[in-house]
């Protein structure tokens, strides 16, 4: 059974004055345990397919099915909390809570999850010692590279055990080094923990690393094929 | 909660010297509200206990007709009776009986109505600081036969000096006119010159050898033990004793329950005022820094935490720094008033013209435990009401903010 699933989705902005088709007919499913790379120019619908997918926009018509639960009949206050407990989100601006240190930025999650202390500090320091921060774990976000804090938000999607995490051009702020050592971490993930994973990108190194490409031009899906 | 706390706490030592002004704007707010408010108590305080202690006392018993009709025949009978309960009352610290008479003055050059007043002097000295008023010449207690002491605003308007004799003419008990002759022996003044000029003082034993064959008395005047006691004690004499009336001073005079009623206004509208600039200071530093953190708040609600939580994040960000402040400036408020009531605030070179009408140029700033816990309260009401729109624009954040580039 798919993790994720979308049904014939489709997303119209402006439709009473000048109507921009985002998404048209989009229907994917995404196995547990993909490496799934979504990919098409700018304006193709990436980033408003991954919105739909991870329960943050609704769409004009279409349905969007995770673990067989259909998010766009959900009302906003059960969405937030099916966000937290079952989605991870890897954003390309990182998006860390610049308060917190890199541990409190992992642990965050797990306490609104109201996960026992014990269990949360485990887990928070096995997640940065995966990511390679285990000696940084007290830095604040301004205190880190771009690429750290990359990572430490990839520790903070695993975090609360999504089902599975959605990265929006998780790479695009990054240096080359800084981006193959993020690629290479959530690959990892993947092939050791089987964790799913579903990112947008442009970068064709990024795409190099996918199991599977869906490619999207004008909101349509034009090409969807496994990689080795 | 506890998480919401260390967020809140941390996001206020994000922009330092932002938090700063604003905590210092509510420091400096409530330590000057705090003084402005406990001058104006002190002052009015002062004024009413000046009243109370120099003549009104805290409760007078009249005959129910007396103060309207003003005769010398309406005086409280059976009197004994009521100063053997007086004598009994533990709530009663002391009280004095006096005999009052309205008549005409006459002196060489003029005649003016006044309002004679025969106190015994013992009592009176025990229950009022009237005695405190003698600005020239002696007391009652002088030796001169028939002896009156006169405000200064009359001595003035009759060119009436000390050693002077003044005829008295009034109606007696037998509702007869009858004149006595009366020997100045010292001058007062009160804090009203109006009262000055329309009452002058004689012993009541004096008067009352002019005005019957018994002394009577109209007024008897008490001391509490404690003037919230003075309703209570009102009730149970009028409930006891059928004949009388007693009366409390917010219901002798109203012109002290308006003082009161002014400076509790004008505690309102300073409070008010700072109470404002308080909110839109909260209001303008809330909504910076929710227009800085849209991106931050999106993404909170985008990876799960709810809407209700984002909205006491916010209003616990507010409390976190106005309770700080508030406490800070309570504090300092404390502290000035409990100098300030020791040493006072001498406002003579600034409003001589407040002595002239009797006000004290010296005010000793007081403040009730319940005054602070009003402000405190108050602050805290404000904070959560300023606050409320910032935290509502919050929740109103749409997740997908947090991907936009800025």
């Amino acid at each position: 059974m798919p993790i994720v699933a979308t049904e014939k989705l489709c997303k119209t902005y402006n439709p009473d004055t000048v109507p921009v088709h985002a998404l048209r007919q989009v229907s994917i499913a995404i196995e547990p345990g993909e490496f799934t790379s979504i990919v098409g120019p700018s304006g193709s619908g990436k980033t408003t397919l991954l919105n739909m997918i991870g329960g943050l926009d609704k769409p004009t018509s279409g349905r969007v099915l995770v673990d067989n639960v259909d998010l766009t009949a959900m009302k906003d206050s059960h969405l937030i909390d099916f966000r937290l407990r079952n989605i991870g989100f890897v954003f390309q601006h990182y998006n860390l809570i610049p308060v917190f240190t890199a541990y409190e930025n992992v642990s965050f999650l797990m306490l609104l999850q109201k996960r026992g202390r014990q269990e949360m500090h485990r887990r928070t320091n096995e997640l940065l010692d995966a990511v390679g921060l285990g000696g940084r774990k007290h830095a604040r976000p301004r205190e880190m590279s771009g690429g750290q804090q990359q990572r430490v938000a990839v520790a903070r999607a695993l975090a609360s055990e999504p089902k599975f995490i959605l990265a929006d051009e998780p790479t695009a702020n990054l240096d080359s080094d800084s981006a193959m050592n993020l690629l290479g971490i959530m690959s990892r993930m993947n092939r050791e923990k089987n964790v799913t994973f579903v990112f947008s990108t442009h970068d064709p190194r990024v795409i190099k690393r996918a199991r599977r490409v869906i490619t999207l031009v004008d909101g349509a899906v034009d090409q969807d094929q496994p990689q080795n | 909660m506890k998480v919401l706390l260390v967020i809140a706490w941390r996001n206020i030592w994000r922009h330092p010297s932002r938090s700063g002004v604003l905590l210092a704007a509510v420091v400096v707010g409530l330590w000057a509200g705090v003084i402005a408010v406990g001058a104006m108590n002190g002052m009015t305080r002062q004024r009413i206990d000046y009243l109370i202690e120099s003549e009104i006392a805290h409760v007078q018993i009249h005959n129910p007709e007396f103060l309207a009709e003003g005769q010398p025949c309406l005086f409280i009978e059976n009197h004994w009776e009521i100063t053997a309960k007086l004598d009994r009352e533990a709530r009663i610290k002391s009280h004095t009986m006096r005999t009052i008479v309205d008549g005409m003055l006459r002196s060489p050059i003029k005649t003016s109505g006044v309002r004679m007043r025969g106190i015994d002097i013992r009592t009176e000295t025990e229950t009022t600081t009237f005695h405190e008023n003698i600005v020239a010449g002696e007391y009652l207690d002088s030796e001169t036969r028939n002896a009156a002491i006169v405000g200064q605003s009359l001595a003035r308007d009759h060119n009436l000096r000390i050693g002077n004799r003044i005829v008295l003419t009034f109606e007696d008990l037998n509702r007869q006119l009858t004149s006595a002759s009366f020997n100045i022996v010292g001058l007062f003044e009160s804090a009203s010159a109006d009262f000055d000029r329309r009452n002058l003082f004689l012993r009541s034993d004096d008067l009352n050898a002019v005005l019957g064959d018994r002394p009577v008395y109209h007024e008897i005047a008490i001391m509490l033990t404690d003037e919230t006691l003075a309703s209570e004690l009102v009730a149970d004499l009028n409930r006891r004793f059928g004949h009388i009336q007693a009366q409390s001073w917010r219901q002798l005079s109203p012109e002290l329950n308006v003082l009161v009623e002014i400076g509790d206004l004008m505690l309102f509208i300073v409070t008010m005022i700072i109470m404002l600039a308080l909110a839109f200071g909260i209001l303008n530093t809330m909504l910076m820094a929710l227009f800085e953190r849209m991106r931050e708040i999106g993404m909170l609600l985008s990876i799960g935490m709810s809407r209700k939580r984002v909205f006491a994040m916010i209003l616990l960000e507010s409390l976190a720094l106005t309770v700080i402040g508030a406490f800070l400036g309570i504090f300092l408020g404390w502290g000035s008033i409990l100098h300030l009531g020791k040493v006072g605030i001498n406002l003579e070179r600034f409003a001589c013209g407040i002595a002239e009408i009797g006000w004290d140029t010296v005010i000793y700033p007081f403040m009730s435990p319940a005054d602070y816990a009003s402000v405190a309260a108050l602050v805290v009401l404000v904070t959560l009401f300023a606050s409320t729109y910032p935290a509502c624009k919050a929740i109103r954040i749409n997740p997908l903010d947090a991907a936009k580039d800025t």
